[in-house]
């Protein structure tokens, strides 16, 4: 179920009042499982069983990478528990997009090969809670974590139904200590943690769905040549949506956990107030770069080898974060550009870190700025449903297009622009801030006054649970539609000639 | 201390103690959610009573999951009412009960194309019923990716693919939408509020097309009633609606990215490959033993004129019949049909739906051979 539908206000009200009402902590462990899988459930209940199974295999693998004597044992069940979670990940996620790439390349040798359709459903969420629960046998591999001898509990921490199904992804290792001792009711964590909720939904429905999704879509499907204005207002307009949806996700998650007296790490700190690309890896979607940064980058040699290959490495942990994303070239190409943006900044940093004017204010402002751009301009290959429309959309930002449309209204451009706007400012004030101090710094009645209206928003804005653009990284890009002036269009009297009317 | 040995009580999890603990901002949060809760309900009472005072009324939303719950309902011999919000408004399901003997299900949807319902019900193999099919040309004809397809194919996908949770949602939606009349996210939401915003756009700029107001109620069988204030003769909502219709009817200029020929050419295609895919779905339909038959539903003022000049009757009503071999009624055929005023020009009013219905059932008989 999505956090902004009828059906899990009234799921979390239960949860949480059971929760609280219960006396026993092995209770409460046990309600949140039950509560968890119902969550899952309410998407396709057969998934549930798979979700149960790679768990429990995953607890088993576990126990073997602990018991195993000596590094080679340890590494075979390791391999064991990587494949096993891969090739789940790979089969639902991947399947089709591999057999349309390995019927593409036969083709080019001239084998004609009609591969069967593969009529995969995917299970919602497999991407985090692979990382979940790959995270645990990797912990124990490395000497981090000792498994836990609870099933349940090993249940609860890749199934806890806040972080489930779009993250953030929270290892094992940070969870499971959290379930050894009750936590206790503490009144103003649980009204933070509803509101940061507030927050979150007021991000999704109201910044993300109402004021910036529907420009963003009518851009990117149009199906002609956009003038600049129009490309770039597209581009911001996503720029903003996906900052809103999934950091609405990310808060709503953290709010609902804080609420039953669990503590998840933030997942976004200001992205767009980055000063160049590690900067943003660093506040951008953070439980999944730490995740690739340990688990791939460092075992890879991370930067401790040589600067060649420490770029390749660089480039190989995007290009993998890329496809993570979604079975796509576009994704790969939007992971790829990450990771020679970082390269790229890697070689300025060389050239000009020690230079006395580099880490002026313009300069940063500048730096800034440019980073910006450059994510933006990488957005476009993320939110692209295919190359065409993607070079349609650089051609109309970089003003290529001969003939061009202007298609959006001369409200949702205020709107695009105003919100874009906040944002930065609002990012460029805290980015060296935590959101807590922002909120620390404000008057009582000034939280009173932004909770009130956020809430008043979310209310008035009557979302129609959309889906949370995570839940797309699924398989496929974003699904498109098209505009309907595009292709019902015709004079009245050439309509009728042509349609033979 | 990655690589330390843990101690006998971490053992059970193993790994190192929690070190993580999330700041919490101070402030008197319990004062603070009791005035916030204050000033919410304060606040979504005042905007429920002035939403009331404009004439908003509590009612369903015509969504794709109140189309889903009755879908659900179809059964094999069922009476089915598909196409556009013609056969929405226009149909009484009492009237229809006591003349066919059964009661319909309406399926018909405002500013859908027919073709993704006739389909699917094409598809499912258990149906052998009964299909009333409006045809608005002009809906009935709209191509695929445009909006009329896309509201379509959104009701049946839902169907399809309804998820629990989607389901649980739409049973506890229900009773507040009849409940709160600022419930109506197209004309209430904060969107449709900031679209009615008076802002001129830029010369040129393809913006979308309006659509009407709120003006019809809607019950559980998903039967539309239109507002009374609408329906009253000369009203300035219904003028309102008037305007709406026209430029809405009116195809708009061909796309600039495309060549005239080819694009015509595509539309030609379009319509030609409607024509055979209807037929192909209403033989599939007829080989279980099922029955199709298509309404034409009355239009008035300078709708009809529109209509009658874009979608001319023997270039999409008369092949419709001969392509598909279905009985099919046009209301101006006969006198007792046609002498009802669409006080908006494309619905008729509440009062006048079911003098309609009850008009209407014995051409139903006849042309079903009841």
């Amino acid at each position: 179920m999505l956090f902004n539908s009828l059906t899990f206000i009234v799921f979390f009200a239960i949860v949480v009042t059971l929760y609280w009402g219960l006396h026993g902590w092995e209770l409460r462990k046990n309600l949140l499982v039950v509560a968890s899988y119902i969550f899952y459930g309410a998407w396709n209940p057969p998934f549930a069983a798979l979700l149960f199974s790679t768990t429990c295999m995953d607890f088993w693998l576990g126990r073997q990478i602990a018991r195993a004597q000596g590094s080679h044992r340890k590494r075979r069940w390791l391999v064991a528990s990587v494949c096993m979670n891969l090739s789940m990940l790979g089969f639902f996620k991947y399947g089709n997009f591999l057999l349309q790439n390995f019927q593409w390349l036969l083709a080019r040798i001239g084998i004609v090969y009609q591969p069967p359709h593969l009529d995969i459903l995917l299970p919602v969420g497999i991407s985090f809670y692979t990382f979940h629960s790959l995270s645990y046998t990797l912990d124990i591999y490395r000497g981090v974590l000792q498994p836990t001898r609870s099933l349940r509990d090993f249940v609860l921490a890749v199934s806890f139904f806040p972080q489930l199904v779009a993250g953030p992804i929270v290892r094992a290792g940070d969870f499971l200590p959290q379930l050894r001792h009750p936590p206790r009711l503490k009144e103003n964590q649980f009204f933070w943690g509803l509101a940061l909720m507030t927050l979150g939904l007021f991000e999704k429905i109201v910044l993300a769905d109402t004021l910036l999704s529907g420009s963003a879509d009518r851009v990117f499907n149009y199906a002609g040549p956009l003038v600049a204005l129009d490309s770039w207002a597209g581009v911001l307009a996503f720029a903003g949506q996906i900052f809103f949806d999934f950091a609405g996700y990310s808060l709503c998650a953290i709010g609902a956990a804080l609420t039953l007296g669990f503590h998840l790490k933030d997942n976004f700190r200001f992205p767009y107030a980055a000063i160049g690309f590690s900067d943003f890896w660093r506040r951008w979607h953070i439980s999944l770069s730490t995740f690739l940064r340990d688990y791939l980058y460092i075992p890879l040699g991370g930067n401790q080898v040589r600067p060649f290959r420490a770029a390749l490495n660089l480039v190989i942990v995007m290009f993998l974060g890329g496809l993570w994303h979604g079975a796509a070239w576009t994704f790969v190409v939007w992971g790829l550009l990450h990771g020679s943006y970082l390269v790229i900044e890697r070689v300025f940093r060389v050239l000009f870190e020690a230079k006395q004017w580099a880490s002026t204010l313009p300069v940063r402002v500048i730096a800034g700025f440019a980073t910006y751009a450059a994510v933006c301009i990488a957005w476009v290959f993320f939110r692209a449903p295919d190359f065409t429309v993607a070079s349609r959309m650089l051609g109309g930002m970089f003003g290529q297009h001969a003939q061009d449309d202007a298609i959006l209204t001369t409200r949702e451009l205020l709107q695009i622009g105003s919100v874009t706007a906040a944002l930065i400012a609002m990012h460029w004030g805290m980015r060296d801030n935590t959101f807590e101090t922002a909120v620390m710094r404000l008057p009582h009645w000034a939280i009173t006054a932004i909770g009130s209206a956020m809430a008043c928003a979310v209310i008035f804005t009557q979302g129609n649970s959309n889906a949370f653009i995570y839940f797309q990284f699924q398989g496929t890009a974003p699904a498109t539609a098209l505009v309907f002036p595009q292709t019902f269009a015709g004079g009245t009297d050439s309509w009728r000639s042509a349609s033979g009317i | 201390m990655f690589f330390r040995k843990p101690s006998r009580e971490e053992q059970i999890h193993g790994g190192p103690p929690l070190e993580f603990e999330r700041p919490i901002p101070p402030a008197p949060w319990r004062g603070i959610a009791v005035v916030v809760t204050i000033v919410v309900i304060a606040a979504t009472t005042a905007w429920e009573l002035y939403c009331r005072s404009l004439g908003y009324a509590p009612t369903l939303n015509d969504d794709e999951d109140l189309w889903t719950q009755r879908r659900r309902i179809v059964a094999p011999e069922s009476i089915v009412i598909i196409g556009d919000s013609r056969a929405w408004f226009d149909v009484d399901l009492d009237e229809f009960q006591k003349g066919l003997g059964k009661r319909p299900i309406q399926l018909a949807m405002a500013g859908s194309t027919v073709w993704p319902a006739l389909a699917d019900l094409a598809d499912d193999k258990n149906f052998h019923g009964t299909i009333i099919c409006s045809v608005v040309p002009f809906l009935f004809f709209a191509p695929p990716g445009s909006p009329p397809m896309e509201r379509a194919e959104k009701g049946v996908k839902r169907f399809h693919n309804q998820t629990p949770a989607q389901r649980v949602s739409e049973y506890l939606a229900m009773p507040l939408e009849e409940h709160v009349a600022f419930l109506k996210p197209d004309d209430l939401s904060l969107e449709a509020l900031l679209n009615q915003l008076p802002i001129p756009n830029r010369p040129g700029a393809l913006v979308p097309p309006r659509f009407p107001p709120y003006f019809q109620t809607e019950d559980r069988e998903r039967r539309a009633r239109m507002w009374e204030k609408c329906a009253e003769p000369g009203s300035e909502l219904a003028k309102k609606i008037q305007q709406i219709w026209l430029p809405l009817f009116t195809p708009p200029p061909p796309p600039t990215y495309v060549p005239k020929d080819v694009f015509f050419a595509q539309m030609n295609e379009g319509i030609q490959k409607r024509f055979a895919d209807v037929t192909a779905a209403i033989e599939k339909i007829r080989s279980r033993g099922g029955k199709v038959v298509f309404v034409r539903f009355p239009n008035s003022g300078g709708l009809k004129e529109l209509e009658d000049r874009i979608t001319p009757r023997e270039k999409t009503w008369d092949p419709l019949l001969k392509m598909t071999g279905a009985p099919g009624i046009y209301y101006s055929d006969f006198p007792e049909l046609s002498g009802f005023n669409c006080p908006e020009w494309s619905h008729l009013s509440a009062g006048d739906s079911v003098e309609f219905s009850k008009r209407l059932v014995p051409h139903l008989r006849a042309a079903l051979k009841m």
